[in-house]
């Protein structure tokens, strides 16, 4: 027992000066009356006009007597000491991964975790350092070190549930690395340990994991795609189901298009298994596609079954491609290979027109409707401001550099995860001749060569550009299968028509958004409707990243016009290399003009991307024993040596003791003001008796 | 003293200041004419009026007979009673007369007090009294409470006098020493040669007021009681430690004006009106509570005919 606080009681020097209060006369107000005549012989503590008067039994002297001394000592803060459970320096992680959203126990497993460390701490020596480290897609402190109960608890309820998955790894990693600061340290884990991963990761002080969670019956949409056919025609939705439960289960598939449900089909999930669906009556025009898994309706006559404790991970999104055709300029004195391979494509309408003629084609209006010019050996002084795609290009431009041309060269390696390689074949690839080109800082090299990149491409200036630095008919690269699939995935970067630019996003992704000539910032608008302005570090960027992608759903990205930029009514959608922007359903396509020329299209659209949770270690809610978390410390036992003492106040009881006194001396000093309570109450209820009487 | 005129438009024009013009309009002097002030004994007159005397007179009242007496008027000998019984008698008739109502205001300093004043009530309510019992053909005699003594106004008879009474009464200020009521009241009942209603308006704050009750009582006068108190001295409205001062004294009283203080004052009040109300009704007086707040013409044509102290 002791008091963590003695100098507090210096508060008891209010006992006497309470008790000289009491005892000194009151300075009171003079109010005139009639006459005193009733009011004397209701006084009797009127005698004297000395400063002083007899102090006299009162039973509020008393209670605030008691108070004062309650107070003093609640300020002292009395404790009582005894063995800690934890050691000294601790480092606490909290998973918050969205597995943790669980509602097994209530009202969710992070709230428990929360609410377990914070008991924990009661374990904690008196003089016990924490460090709280909150794990979800990254791990992060969010207290360093702290001894005070109150910061550390606070520094606990501050950290947000995750939508993202989680990896331990990075957690226990800083976590050990914290601990390690401090001899005697330990790592307390307080996490659900569900998914099948391991935390690859090795912590050299004791670990103990705190286990959250009690059940494992959860439902997900694990996939939920939208597909052009090879037609380019007609529009599939497919989307995956899984059951993660131990039992049987019926769920119903719900898919909207724009919020208009367009079909719902139960599905009956066997245990631990995936059902596929696909659906092909998605209505023409459609931007969005929506998929739900809810119980079968009772009307159905399905049973529900296992229950869905995860509700993260029970709807998806998808943005459909775009289905408006594209128009390609080609520049050049015309190329088999490029005509062929773009006429392969699904609505792409290819133009041509010589380099004698650009001139005079992009002084035309109609040169504005192109998504795509393609230089073919040539280059116009001034380049437009579209997407380009250029093969060899005869001098330098910002396009790059020319510094000469090269008879004999090597391929470099190739890229691994290249995307315009994608199914790519170039193992048989000659050139013959190319142009020497210095890779601009804006372009990544597709194909590196020993003396120069053969194939860059990149943004440049927010506009997907991609160069061939050598002619397709000084190569046999036309002749190849390797062609029209490298034009496809050429059309997904510099058109958006690819199937990687409508994958879904991990939450808490980052995504570089294009920002064209003329925009100062893309002005993004959350799945929750709060709006976000993000805009370029430095002037003049192409890109931004825009990173707060936490919240599941849609995303819908919208430029934000220079207001020194000259105004231009047909501002052009974002040319995204990585996301397709979504043609507004009032989009026309223009009709051929006589002269072979598209009319302008229409105007701004906005670009859309999802944030989906396809994260079968999330999904997957089985809580484990933490034995696996727990295997990757040391195992010491803390010696009883280096435990400290932990401390029990007495404050929360002393603090009631207050208040009941607090509240007796003003029950006291209000001696009627409970009886009136009373007697207003009484007055109310005649009224109701009457009411039931008549 | 202002000339009274006749004219209707004069006389408001002569309505003492005190005395607000619109409380005494036509129609309530009209209303109170036709009440008249309660008398439950016969009592001796002055002059003729309309009440019963105990004198024998001229009214066609039969009361008695009397034997033949040398100079007694011949035309009241029955006749009918010589004829049988062969001896003189003389029949006596009942006299009317008039009586004199007392009308005693304490102007005492405590009635200055409260909101609305209550020495202000008590004015109005003496005029509206009196000219009851101008309009009744009696005799009205004001007098004032004030230190140890009563100050008597003339007697004034007819309703043309309600004019001097009203300045009369607009002439009154409340005194600035203290007043012993008991002291005052004995000091009129000496004076008083001539019984009749005797009202009394007051706070009657003093400690011996029940005395006051006996002292006006023992005139074996119709004595009504018009116990007036203000809101302020009903429900006082204090909160917080104060001292409280005597209007009369000066004296002060420490008080800490909380819930239960308050309280008790009320219960001590109702405790004190009951005992004045007791000693009232023991001597044969009429108590009649009247606080500030009570109109005028809700207190002469409801609560006095209700406590018989008037009557229509």
């Amino acid at each position: 027992m002791g008091l963590a606080a003695p100098l507090a009681l210096i508060g008891l020097l209010s006992v006497p000066l309470i008790v000289a209060f009491y005892m000194l006369r009151l300075r009171r107000s003079r109010h005139l009356v009639s006459s005193t005549f009733l009011w004397q012989q209701l006084v009797r503590d009127v005698e004297a006009n000395a400063p002083w008067q007899r102090l006299r039994r009162s039973l509020l002297l008393l209670l605030q007597l008691l108070l004062a001394v309650l107070l003093a000592v609640l300020v002292a803060r009395p404790f009582a000491e005894r063995p800690a459970g934890l050691a000294r320096d601790l480092v606490l992680v909290i998973d918050a991964s969205a597995s943790m959203a669980a509602s097994d126990v209530f009202p969710d497993r992070l709230t428990a975790a929360k609410r377990a460390a914070i008991d924990a701490m009661s374990q904690l020596p008196s003089d016990g350092r924490v460090s709280v480290v909150a794990a979800a897609e990254t791990a992060r402190v969010v207290a360093n070190e702290a001894t005070d109960r109150g910061r550390i608890s606070r520094a606990i309820e501050s950290i947000e549930q995750s939508t993202a998955a989680g990896d331990l790894t990075d957690a226990l990693r800083l976590a050990g690395k914290l601990a390690e600061r401090a001899r005697g340290a330990e790592v307390l884990v307080v996490t659900d340990d569900a998914g099948s991963a391991i935390p690859q990761v090795a912590v050299s002080s004791p670990v103990r994991v705190l286990a959250i969670g009690r059940e494992r019956d959860n439902q997900a949409i694990a996939a939920l795609a939208v597909r052009a056919d090879s037609s380019g025609l007609k529009r599939t939705v497919f989307a995956s189901v899984a059951n993660y439960s131990s039992a049987e289960v019926v769920r119903r598939l719900q898919i909207l298009a724009d919020g208009t449900a367009v079909t719902a089909r139960d599905l009956v999930l066997r245990p631990l298994s995936r059902a596929d669906v696909v659906i092909d009556e998605l209505p023409p025009g459609t931007q969005l596609v929506e998929a739900r898994i809810t119980p079968p309706t009772e009307s159905a006559g399905a049973v529900a079954g296992a229950q869905d404790f995860l509700s993260l991970d029970d709807a998806a999104w998808a943005v459909v491609p775009p289905d408006r055709p594209r128009y390609v300029l080609l520049v050049g004195p015309g190329n088999v290979f490029i005509q062929n391979a773009f006429s392969l494509l699904p609505n792409v309408e290819l133009y041509g027109t010589t380099a004698e003629n650009y001139a005079a084609t992009s002084a035309d209006p109609l040169f504005d409707s192109y998504d795509l010019v393609v230089f073919d050996g040539s280059l116009p002084p001034e380049l437009p401001g579209k997407p380009i795609l250029a093969f060899a290009p005869p001098r330098s431009s910002p396009l790059g550099e020319v510094t000469g041309s090269l008879d004999s060269f090597g391929l470099g390696q190739l890229p691994a995860d290249e995307p315009l390689l994608r199914g790519v074949d170039l193992s048989r690839l000659h050139i013959a001749r190319m142009q020497q080109i210095e890779l601009p800082e804006w372009a990544r090299a597709v194909i590196p060569g020993t003396d120069g990149p053969v194939i860059y491409s990149g943004l440049r200036d927010g506009l997907a550009t991609t160069v061939f630095a050598f002619d397709l008919r000084q190569s046999d690269l036309g002749l190849q299968y390797a062609w029209p699939i490298l034009v496809s995935n050429l059309a997904g970067e510099l058109l958006g028509l690819g199937p990687t630019a409508l994958d879904p996003l991990a939450p808490s992704a980052p995504i570089e958004l294009p920002i064209p000539v003329g925009s100062v910032g893309v002005r993004v608008t959350l799945p929750d409707g709060s709006v976000q302005e993000v805009v370029p570090g430095a002037t003049g960027a192409g890109t931004v990243t825009f990173v707060d992608t936490r919240q599941l759903g849609v995303y819908r990205a919208e430029l934000i016009p220079d207001p020194a930029a000259e105004p231009d009514p047909a501002v052009p959608p974002l040319p995204s290399p990585s996301i397709s922007p979504v043609p507004s359903p009032a989009t026309v396509t223009p009709a051929p003009s006589p002269s072979g020329l598209p009319e302008p299209g229409t105007a701004d659209e906005p670009l859309l991307f999802a944030v989906d949770l396809f994260s079968p270690d999330e999904s997957n809610i089985r809580p484990g024993d933490g034995a696996r978390i727990t295997a990757l410390g040391s195992g010491e036992e803390l010696p009883a040596s280096e435990a400290g003492l932990a401390r029990d106040e007495f404050w929360p009881l002393l603090v009631v003791l207050a208040l009941g006194f607090l509240l007796a001396e003003w029950m006291v000093y209000e001696r009627d003001g409970a009886r009136r309570l009373v007697n207003a109450l009484r007055g109310a209820l005649p009224a109701r008796t009457g009411r039931r009487n008549s | 003293m202002a000339e009274i005129g006749t004219d209707r438009q004069t006389r408001r024009d002569l309505l003492p200041s005190a005395v607000d013009p619109t409380v005494f309009d036509e129609s309530f002097l009209r209303q109170l004419e036709r009440l008249q002030l309660i008398t439950r004994t016969a009592v001796h007159g002055g002059m003729k009026g309309i009440r019963r005397s105990v004198k024998r007179g001229q009214s066609v009242e039969f009361t008695d007979y009397r034997d033949y007496a040398l100079g007694d008027d011949l035309r009241a000998l029955d006749w009918n009673v010589y004829a049988r019984l062969e001896r003189l008698f003389i029949k006596l008739f009942i006299e009317e007369e008039d009586v004199t109502v007392h009308i005693l205001l304490d102007a005492s300093a405590s009635m200055a007090t409260g909101s609305p004043d209550k020495l202000l009530f008590g004015k109005r309510a003496a005029a509206a009294l009196a000219y009851v019992g101008l309009a009744s053909y009696d005799r009205v005699s004001l007098a004032v409470l004030q230190g140890r003594v009563a100050r008597r106004f003339p007697a004034v008879r007819g309703t043309g006098r309600i004019f001097q009474v009203l300045a009369d009464l607009s002439g009154i200020g409340a005194s600035t020493g203290a007043t012993d009521l008991a002291a005052a009241a004995r000091h009129y009942a000496a004076q008083l040669t001539q019984r009749g209603p005797l009202i009394l308006i007051s706070d009657l704050f003093d400690p011996n007021a029940e005395r006051v009750v006996s002292e006006l009582a023992g005139t074996r006068c119709e004595v009504a009681l018009l116990h007036t108190l203000s809101p302020d001295e009903l429900d006082p409205p204090l909160e917080g430690d104060l001292r409280v001062v005597d209007s009369e004294t000066g004296d002060g009283v420490d008080i800490t004006a909380d819930l239960y203080t308050l309280d008790a004052y009320r219960q001590r009040l109702a405790e004190w009106q009951a005992r004045l109300e007791q000693v009232s009704t023991k001597r044969r007086v009429s108590y009649v509570p009247t606080p500030t707040t009570l109109p005028l013409t809700e207190l002469v044509f409801a609560e006095l005919r209700r406590r018989r102290v008037v009557a229509a």
